[in-house]
């Protein structure tokens, strides 16, 4: 029962630093404000409540941008979709990151959103996880401990507990997301459903990735969106491929594989039998096109 | 009652000081506020494109942006294209090629067209046509709009000829 | 010094509408963006029940919020006060509600958040009575019963029979029989439903509104509010979107209304975009089952049709659609005898209005895709059969339209030599079996519609009154309404025409019923040709008076003289005998003036359907054939359409521009009806309330447009042209159905041709042939 007398924002702040930012989350009761396209949508049909505070994180200096130290690429979780998709560097060591921001949403939506709050929101259909759980990611969480920034790190496969859900406290801070740079030869492909070109909340999205040497693939990533309560990582799947010669068998089994590991579930969008086929055209077509290039 | 707070920012070139409701969307702020009705309401959800602002230089849904997050911004609005010369080149070529009918989504459509060939002069087809995807007009067939880009696309070509 | 101006014509150019420039700067002022001084912001509280019996509701707490002026239930408003097509319907509802929609209590309150929590704070207790959402169920013996003085949930009724339907029977050698499920969609007007109520100190009211018919949504609304229609003013400003959604009187109108006489202050609604999924009127869905005969040698005989409207809990004009429907049924293809019966049905659903086509959306569907399961059948191509049953010139179909200036078999040749259809579709059947995932087809789709007006009421005609001033600038006041279709560039060129004046120099009067004459309304592709045909003959009254004066200033007969480049000019060498500014001056600043000021009304030679439906309701009839070609992906079940070639009669060109746009327009929207657009209704609640889940179509995938206008030289349209604004929407769809079967053979009786459906008849298809093959 919605309360007409709920208390309402309280307090805004727009902390210009992390220190400064998980001590206000350190409070309690905190609403994170960043690129704003997921918390207006889920605000106004009632899924999130604000807290006492409204927190704008997007003038925090240090939560901007992609950078590469020591053989890993990390991305700040004020990182735009537009700022990926326009980042050459980026797309020339990780290609399927552009590739699958060119399939997000509409550049105004790609303009303001953000890849943590991407992540934090933590939709099974959320675009931009499919990649990054190919690059087998981990996300930094930061909050405030004994008078100073503490910082941890979690596996990307691990964050997501549930649609809307995850492992973040609510006194932690997403900061940024890292991977390992890609070796050469290592390949990863991103497919969504349509027929629009983006501006579709994926029915389905899949994502596989591995190093493909003489006909064998092996470090496989198989990844599924909106087909189970949070993006996945196929394992019947990847295993169904792991050290396999990707030929036409094992691109079958791959493919049945993944119907395996996927759950989904008949909605406004699509019926679980729709998901389910989706699930087995584009992984057969992800693999081929592996095999193929 | 919601909170409130003083922001501050350029709006059409013009600085301007507002006291909001911090969880108040920009659109509103433009629409409710400062009596700027020329950005349109058309879904609130970042759909439609019908309320497409330029903040810094990037298009942004103003549904869905905060307003408290304006401060220090600048934003331009359909109504600071508009010159004391006349119409922009980009709204007198929706006028010519007759891209406007009910004309309510094209505030939105304008502004995000103005951006695109900001963005990239040299656009392909494709290009305009994805740039345009989150601008939903109910009247026309689209062409009509792409031919209003492509002339001003052409028109910026030649003038830096 | 000799002027000379040559005769020149402006009809056929390209002329931006005049209203363009203030929409591309963002000055034109929707209701949305109106305020009044004092103005209160109404709300009103759906139900959240799809059929139950209200035990309270308690407003107290509503009222009591600071800030609310009004708040009102079913007790405040006499329930004897009904409005509609069928007079089933109340603003507010009391005792029960019947679907989603129903408007149950109303706030009006100085901010938009203040009338947000009133409604908060309305309680409301029900008892949920079982609801009804299929026809068949509702139609049953035992069903309840939604309307007690509706018995058997039955609403309008609609029959035509002509022809003698065994004999034809007896010499069909082919007899197609299917039953179609034509779909909920909804109009997504951009600018959400809105309407601003205001009432002078002497009880007059003004309604800012939407409305696509003016003059009779007076009558419409006074019921509701037991006002005469006579104190109603209603206004138009600019409208974001209308496409027939506004050519009723719907509950939020009569609602704001009642909230600005409680409150004595100018009240506005303004609906969010939810709210518009869920209240606004949608397409009639309906069950159609067709059987269609055809001999060997390819000629049609009969169609024999039953179908079943979903009404939804009240009527507006989704329910008289048949009559339309009929029309496309019993004509376009020669018949020997048609069969037509058609039942609406109350339900627990949302209800339908009117929407761009009209029923024809519907019949179409159907109509074309029998077209080419019979065209196959007798083993002929879809433009040889279609050209074989086109009906002629002069014909008078089983309804009695009269089709003059009929060019359909024509647009159907040219519709087959442009797209090389009959060697594609050969080339993409033979294609079908052969592996590979992606296959092409072509389709093709054509029907006929009222061109001339539709005369469902008294009267179809529209006033003019036209008004020259001093500096030779014309003010045309129209009955006739924009929104957004542009009209109003058409009549200022018609002016500007028949004055031999600038086209700029034309202002179009149409937003206020206290100024404009009479109109029946923007609907029915007529209002080029009825609000043109007016203005032309109230600007060839002006021409003449002004003529007449001329020549007896010059002695000359009027006869000699005509209007051109802002002159009157000999008509013979276009030498100027006087600036026409300087004789109206002339004719306005004497003793006994005659002021240059005339009047038309305009009423088209179309009658009244009589008994079976038969009647020559337009003054023209056109035709439209489209071709689609497309692309399918077999396994995700998408529909690539990569051109669309229209081939339209128009009548005449009268602004090439504004009728590429028209017809550009609703092909798009014709294409959104085809292939991705559902408003999802289950078990009466609306599933998809938004553009995520809703899909209209985007720039990106707007196919290749090919169009091309024949001029038939409508005999009655002014200058020869005819409507054209709903064949592009109209035949569209059928057209990407019967392509989808040239590339897969996959027929689908029930759109939209969505990827999953699509996808799954594929599966399900290549399944039985697994199974055939063990």
């Amino acid at each position: 029962m919605e309360s007409i007398t709920q208390p309402g924002i309280e307090a805004y702040e727009a902390p210009a630093s992390i220190a400064d930012a998980v001590q206000v989350l350190a409070r309690g009761d905190v609403t994170v404000l960043a690129g704003g396209t997921d918390l207006t949508v889920q605000v106004d049909a009632g899924r999130i409540t604000y807290g006492k505070t409204l927190m704008n994180i997007r003038r925090i200096a240090e939560l901007q941008g992609v950078s590469e130290a020591g053989g890993r690429i990390s991305i700040g979780a004020l990182t735009t979709v537009t700022n990926i998709l326009d980042d050459d560097a980026l797309a020339q060591s990780v290609p399927v990151l552009r590739a699958t921001a060119d399939r997000f949403a509409s550049m105004q939506i790609r303009n303001a959103a953000t890849i943590g709050g991407n992540l934090v929101n933590a939709s099974p259909a959320g675009d931009m996880i499919v990649p990054l759980l190919l690059l087998d990611a981990d996300v930094e969480l930061a909050s405030w401990r004994d008078g100073a920034v503490s910082t941890r790190s979690v596996a990307l496969k691990d964050f997501f507990t549930g649609p809307g859900k995850t492992v973040r406290a609510d006194n932690e801070l997403l900061t940024r997301v890292t991977f390992a740079k890609p070796a050469a030869g290592f390949a990863a492909r991103f497919e969504k459903s349509g027929p629009r070109p983006a501006l579709e909340i994926s029915t389905v999205s899949a994502g596989v990735a591995g190093t493909l040497e003489n006909g064998v693939l092996s470090n496989v990533r198989v990844v599924l969106g909106a087909v189970a309560p949070t993006p996945l990582r196929a394992a019947k799947a990847e295993a169904a491929l792991e050290g396999k010669t990707l030929d036409g068998d094992t691109i079958a089994a791959g493919a049945a594989a993944a119907c395996d590991d996927c759950t989904p579930i008949d909605d406004v969008r699509a019926s679980a039998w729709y998901r389910h086929h989706l699930v087995r055209v584009f992984m057969e077509r992800l693999l081929t096109d592996v095999a193929e290039n | 009652m919601s909170l409130k707070t003083e922001v501050s920012f350029t709006l059409n070139g013009r600085a301007v000081q507002v006291t909001v409701p911090v969880d108040m969307n920009v659109l509103t702020m433009l629409r409710d506020e400062l009596n700027m009705t020329g950005t349109k309401y058309a879904c609130g959800e970042g759909e439609c494109g019908a309320c497409t602002v330029d903040v810094d230089g990037e298009t942004i849904n103003s549904c869905l942006m905060y307003a408290v997050d304006c401060e220090g911004r600048a934003i331009t609005t359909i109504e600071g294209l508009r010159t004391a010369d006349g119409l922009d080149p980009m709204q007198k070529a929706f006028v010519d090629h007759g891209a406007i009918q009910c004309g309510f989504c094209m505030p939105g459509m304008i502004m995000q067209a103005k951006h695109l060939v900001a963005k990239n002069p040299n656009m392909t087809d494709d290009d305009l046509r994805r740039g345009l995807e989150g601008n939903v007009c109910r009247c026309t067939g689209y062409y009509k709009v792409f031919d209003a880009v492509k002339d001003v696309v052409r028109g910026t070509a030649e003038a830096a000829e | 010094m000799t002027t000379v101006i040559e005769k020149d014509s402006i009809i056929g150019k390209r002329i931006p509408k005049p209203d363009a420039p203030d929409k591309a700067v963002g000055r034109t002022r929707y209701i949305n963006d109106m305020e009044l001084p004092l103005m209160l912001i109404g709300k009103i509280l759906h139900t959240d029940r799809v059929h139950a019996t209200i035990k309270s509701i308690d407003v107290s707490a509503a009222r009591a919020l600071p800030g609310v002026h009004a708040v009102l239930t079913a007790d405040d408003v006499p329930e004897s006060l009904k409005f509609g097509i069928a007079r089933d319907n109340i603003p507010l509802k009391g005792g029960k509600v019947r679907c989603t929609r129903d408007e149950i209590a109303a706030v009006a309150a100085e901010t938009e958040d203040i009338a947000d929590q009133a409604l908060k704070l309305i309680k409301v207790e029900y008892e949920d009575l079982p609801g009804l959402f299929d026809v068949h169920e509702a139609l049953e013996d035992d069903a309840p019963q939604i309307h007690d003085d509706r018995p058997g949930n039955k609403g309008l009724a609609y029959s035509h029979h002509s022809g003698d339907l065994a004999a034809a029977e007896a010499e069909s050698d082919i007899i197609l029989e299917n039953t179609f499920k034509v779909h909920y969609v909804t109009h997504c007007c951009m600018g959400t439903s809105a309407v601003l109520a205001d009432f002078d100190a002497d009880g007059k009211l003004t309604i800012y509104s939407q409305t696509q018919y003016p003059y009779n949504f007076k009558m419409d609304l006074a019921p509701a509010l037991n006002i005469h229609p006579g104190d109603i003013r209603v206004i138009q400003p600019p409208v974001g979107g209308a496409f027939g959604s506004k050519l009723d009187v719907y509950p939020f109108e009569p609602i704001c209304v009642l909230l600005a006489r409680a409150t004595q202050r100018p009240v506005k609604l303004v609906f969010s975009r939810e709210e518009e999924f869920i209240n606004a009127p949608t397409r009639q869905p309906v069950e159609i089952h067709l059987r269609s005969g055809v001999k060997k040698d390819g000629t049609m005989t009969f169609r024999h049709v039953n179908s079943l409207l979903n009404n939804g809990a009240y009527t507006s004009w989704g329910a008289t659609t048949p009559y339309v429907m009929m029309r496309t049924f019993s004509s376009h293809f020669r018949l020997q005898a048609i069969s037509y019966d058609a039942q609406a049905v109350y339900t627990n659903n949302p209800y339908a209005g009117s929407f761009r086509g009209y029923g024809n959306v519907q019949a179409t569907y159907c109509t074309s895709i029998h077209a080419d399961m019979m065209a196959e059948a007798v083993g002929m191509d879809p433009i040889s059969f279609g050209i074989k049953n086109a009906q002629d010139e002069g014909e008078v179909t089983p309804q009695g339209a009269v089709l003059n200036d009929c060019v359909f078999a024509e647009l159907l040749k040219i519709a087959g030599e442009k797209t090389d259809f009959v060697n594609k579709m050969k080339t993409y059947a033979a294609e079908r079996d052969k592996p590979g995932r992606i296959k092409r087809g072509i389709g093709i789709a054509s029907s006929i519609h009222n061109a001339g007006g539709a005369k469902i009421h008294k009267s179809d005609g529209c006033g003019t009154i036209l008004k020259l001033d001093d500096y030779a600038r014309a003010t045309i006041i129209t009955g006739a309404s924009e929104i957004g279709q542009g009209i109003d560039a058409v009549l200022c060129q018609i002016i500007s025409e028949e004055l031999g004046i600038p086209v700029k120099d034309v202002t179009v009067v149409n937003n206020d019923s206290a100024i404009g004459p009479w109109d029946v309304g923007v609907h029915a592709s007529r209002t080029t040709f009825i609000a043109g045909n007016s203005a032309q003959r109230a600007a060839r009254r002006a021409k003449e008076q002004i003529l007449n004066y001329a020549a007896s200033r010059a002695n000359v007969g009027a006869g000699e003289l005509d209007l051109r480049g802002g002159h009157v000019v000999q008509s013979k060498d276009g030498v100027s005998v006087a600036k026409l500014d300087k004789v109206l001056r002339e004719m306005h600043f004497k003793e006994d003036s005659e002021l240059v000021m005339t009047t038309d009304y305009y009423e088209p030679p179309s009658e009244p359907e009589g008994e079976n439906h038969v009647g020559d309701m337009s003054a023209a009839y056109s035709h439209a054939v489209h071709v689609v070609e497309a692309e399918i992906d077999t396994e995700t079940g998408v529909i690539t359409v990569e051109k669309i070639t229209s081939v339209q009669d128009v009548g005449r060109i009268v602004n090439e521009m504004g009728l590429e746009a028209q017809i550009e327009g609703g092909i798009i929207m014709g294409l959104g009806y085809a292939l991705s657009e559902e408003l999802q209704i289950e078990d009466g609640y609306v599933r998809n309330p938004n553009f995520r889940d809703y899909k209209v179509m985007t720039a990106p995938e707007i196919p290749e447009m090919e169009l091309h206008f024949v001029e038939s030289q409508s005999s009655t349209g002014p200058l020869g042209a005819k409507g054209i604004a709903e064949l592009p929407t109209i035949v569209i769809a059928p057209a990407v159905a019967n392509a989808l079967y040239n590339a897969t053979g996959i027929r689908i009786f029930n759109p939209p041709l969505t990827p999953e459906k699509v996808a799954r008849a594929i599966w399900e298809r290549d399944q039985g042939h697994a199974q055939a093959a063990e």
